[in-house]
């Protein structure tokens, strides 16, 4: 069936077409005003019953046969009715009462005629007063329904706008309320429809969304004006009523929402497309501002690489033009020129290992890391590592425990250069000549790699920012020679090959940190012995 | 001064740094006593009295500026800021808080040992009796009869251009930033008002120097301040 778009003026044919939609639904749930028929056929029933009882009472053994009791007696009968069950109910049982009233009690008895004309006015006058006893009575109870009814969407509104405020992630929020809308108002459909250039963005929760109802959807909408500024609308797909009302901030429409498979009072309506149109505009601040946010955090992350990059390059510059213009002089003693020598040579290795670093950073940034395994004993590793920053590690001995003798299957240059990054961490973080210790395990198809320093381990605040780039301890008290890259590097790396790292403190102090890298392994048997530099557990007690 | 030599308080936390100043220092004749924090360099600082102190700004216990404020409160031993923050701020606060010069990281062995040598004349004049006249090259500047001579001619001044270069004179190789020069010759209200000094220091450059657009006595300090060289600069390794 193709859409039908309605205006809301045709309030009459709109209700039916509700009442229709509840009673399809099976919309008789505790906040629906409209009487079941099963409780009237009841109510109907019980008023017959309790009649034919008081008749019978009242004639065989009370003999009562004053009019006023009788009559006040049948009119409590009917107001009973007419708390229980709809008004036509109340004005059959009332009809019926008339003619009990008639018929056993009025002279003359046993029959439908009145012998006196007064009896006439009585029984014309307890019809009316039943009658109208019943309809308040049912408008009451209808009002006090339609009371409670409200109260129920209030709350609906009130808990929706709770999840609405509660929603942060901006790129899901959108369907998050929609499907919020479902649950909280119990509808078979709902959308909230987006305007974007060329049509709409329907976003639908409930049991009837699917590919059909929205496509429907989408073509209604398109039959509208792109800013639909008026009131309600309906219109008619797959057979069903779906209403549709605009949302609106201020004077500015921002989208519509359609509900379908339960009537919701236009009022309620209105208030909840406001709350969803605020929401919206939040959803769309959220994502504004995440945007914001990470075009900031990238600019901190530039300035903090270029004040990372200028400190680290000033030291070394400085260091080696001092240290040259020493050489230069002609009275420098052959020791001082050998360590003026050392220094300048240490300092040119601090600035390769910094632009490393940066050119590290960036292929990381770029993704443009390749990972390419092969086998290798897991000592390799330690001892490609150990050479990369060799002179950091001057004045820190290597202790290695090189675990089983097996053979993993995983990117020795990756692994190794993460490992050298973690190697330097531990060096700049422990007192002069205190060891590394450094072990190695194989197990569940994955290499581990552990590195204990013995330096005053890891603050519990730096945990969890220790692998971001350019953090440095909060407590540095003393100053370390690093460029804050190395960590985070090291993360980086592994990550390419599936690895990651974690840091912790060792149980006696020191900062343990633990790489994991998913391998294959094999008995090293298995394979001919690989080219490159072997390391024996425990070879490697002292630095060269 | 004593026939000892000079003593210089060396505070920087880098050890290459130290490793290859120390040596640089030696070798120039001076005593060298190196301080790895702001703690050590203070304690140095009274237990020793050197005739002068580099210090590095970034230090890893006490901030360099606040130790320069802690040193001037007790000495007026010449101080000599080494900066790796490239930070004009940082050198503004330290000179404005008693620092008499700045050397921004990298420099040159030259550079630092023409600082040192010119701070450490500055300190040895300052105790010398009345200075009615100072001598920059052949520059002269009588205070008394308020007349500035280059060579044997005068050159004539307005007030204000006076009272600039006698500041200046008055604090000879020594940066006086913007600041302080603002306040002092215009008072406290002028200080966001730079360009008083941007025309007056170009009006007293065209009178003084041999020429204008190489400076050789009044020295512009970029974005810092300006400085009355003594000496002809010197950048060359010595």
């Amino acid at each position: 069936m193709g859409p039908r778009i309605a205006a809301s003026r045709t309030r009459g044919r709109l209700e039916w077409q509700e009442r229709r939609e509840a009673r399809r639904s099976g919309g008789h749930g505790p906040d629906e005003p409209a009487m079941s028929p099963r409780q009237d056929l009841l109510s109907f029933l019980a008023g017959v019953a309790a009649m034919a009882a008081v008749v019978l009472v009242y004639t065989r053994w009370l003999h009562v046969d004053n009019a006023l009791i009788v009559g006040f007696t049948f009119l409590l009968v009917v107001l009973l009715v007419a708390a229980a069950a709809s008004l036509w109910v109340a004005a059959a049982v009332s009809l019926l009462a008339m003619l009990a009233f008639n018929f056993f009690f009025l002279p003359p008895l046993g029959t439908f005629y009145l012998a006196e004309p007064q009896n006439w006015v009585a029984l014309f006058v307890f019809l009316t007063v039943s009658l109208v006893a019943g309809h308040l009575s049912t408008a009451a109870r209808t009002r006090a329904r339609e009371a409670v009814g409200r109260q129920k969407e209030l709350a609906r509104l009130f808990d929706l706008s709770r999840d609405v405020l509660l929603t942060t992630d901006s790129a899901e929020a959108i369907t998050q309320l929609v499907q919020m809308i479902a649950r909280r108002f119990a509808l078979d459909f709902a959308a909230i429809c987006l305007p974007r250039a060329g049509g709409w963005d329907v976003h639908p929760a409930g049991a009837l969304s699917g590919g059909a109802v929205d496509a429907s959807l989408a073509a209604a909408l398109g039959a509208l004006d792109p800013a639909p500024t008026g009131g309600h609308r309906t219109a008619i797909i797959e057979g069903r009523l779906v209403r549709l009302a605009p949302l609106r901030l201020a004077a500015r429409a921002v989208g519509v929402l359609a509900v379908a498979g339960r009537p919701i009072e236009a009022g309620t309506l209105d208030a909840l497309a406001g709350v969803v149109a605020m929401a919206v505009e939040r959803a769309q601040f959220l994502e504004a501002r995440k945007a914001a946010d990470l075009a900031r955090q990238s600019e901190e992350l530039k300035s903090a690489l270029l004040a990372s990059i200028a400190h680290n390059l000033r030291t070394p510059l400085t260091t080696i033009r001092v240290a040259l213009g020493n050489l230069q002089t002609s009275s420098i003693a052959d020791a001082d020129r050998r360590e003026q020598i050392d220094l300048i040579v240490a300092e040119v290795d601090r600035l390769q290992r910094l632009f490393q670093n940066i050119l590290e950073m960036a292929r990381i940034d770029a993704g443009a890391i390749a990972v390419d395994r092969r086998w290798v004993l897991p000592a390799q590793i330690v001892e490609a590592a150990r050479d990369q920053v060799e002179w950091v590690l001057r004045g820190h001995p290597l202790r290695l425990d090189a675990g089983p003798d097996v053979l993993v299957q995983v990117d020795p240059r990756l692994t190794a250069s993460a490992l050298a990054h973690v190697l330097e961490n531990a060096a700049q973080y422990s007192p002069p000549l205190s060891p590394i210790d450094v072990s190695l395990a194989v197990e569940d198809e994955r290499l581990t790699i552990t590195v204990r320093d013995r330096g005053p381990g890891l603050a519990e605040a730096d945990l969890p920012h220790l692998f971001e780039r350019f953090y440095r301890g909060v407590e540095s008290t003393r100053r370390i020679a690093g460029t804050g890259m190395g960590l985070s590097i090291a993360r980086g790396l592994l990550a390419a090959e599936g690895g990651r790292i974690s840091a912790a403190n060792a149980p006696g102090g020191g900062a343990l940190f633990t790489l994991l890298v998913a391998a294959a392994w094999k008995a090293s048997g298995a394979l001919e012995p690989s080219p490159g530099p072997l390391v024996p557990a425990g070879a490697h007690g002292e630095a060269p | 001064m004593t026939t000892a030599p000079p003593l210089i308080l060396l505070v920087d936390d880098e050890v290459p740094i130290q490793r290859s100043l120390a040596p640089l220092l030696r070798s120039r004749g001076y005593d060298v006593e190196v301080a790895g924090t702001g703690e050590a360099a203070l304690k140095s600082v009274a237990a020793r009295s050197p005739d002068l102190m580099i210090l590095d700004l970034g230090l890893p216990d006490i901030d360099g500026i606040e130790v320069c404020r802690q040193v001037r409160r007790q000495s007026l031993l010449p101080i000599i800021v080494l900066s790796a923050r490239g930070g004009e701020r940082d050198k503004v606060d330290a000179l404005e808080l008693g620092a008499d010069d700045y050397v921004t990281k990298p420099f040159g062995p030259g550079e630092l040992v023409a600082r040192i040598r010119a701070a450490l004349r500055r300190a040895a004049g300052a105790g010398d009796g009345p200075a009615g006249r100072v001598r920059a090259g052949d520059l002269t500047i009588d205070y008394d009869r308020r007349r500035v001579y280059r060579g044997g001619d005068e050159i004539r001044l307005s007030p204000k251009e006076f009272e600039l270069i006698a500041l200046l004179a008055r604090n000879a190789d020594r940066v006086l930033t913007h600041r302080v020069i603002l306040k002092t010759i215009w008072g406290p209200q002028a200080v966001h008002e730079p360009e008083h000094l941007w025309v007056l220091m170009g009006q007293l450059r065209k009178k003084i120097e041999p020429d204008p657009s190489k400076p050789r006595y009044l020295i512009s300090e970029p974005w810092v301040g300006y400085r009355l060289a003594t000496e002809p600069a010197d950048d060359g390794p010595a």
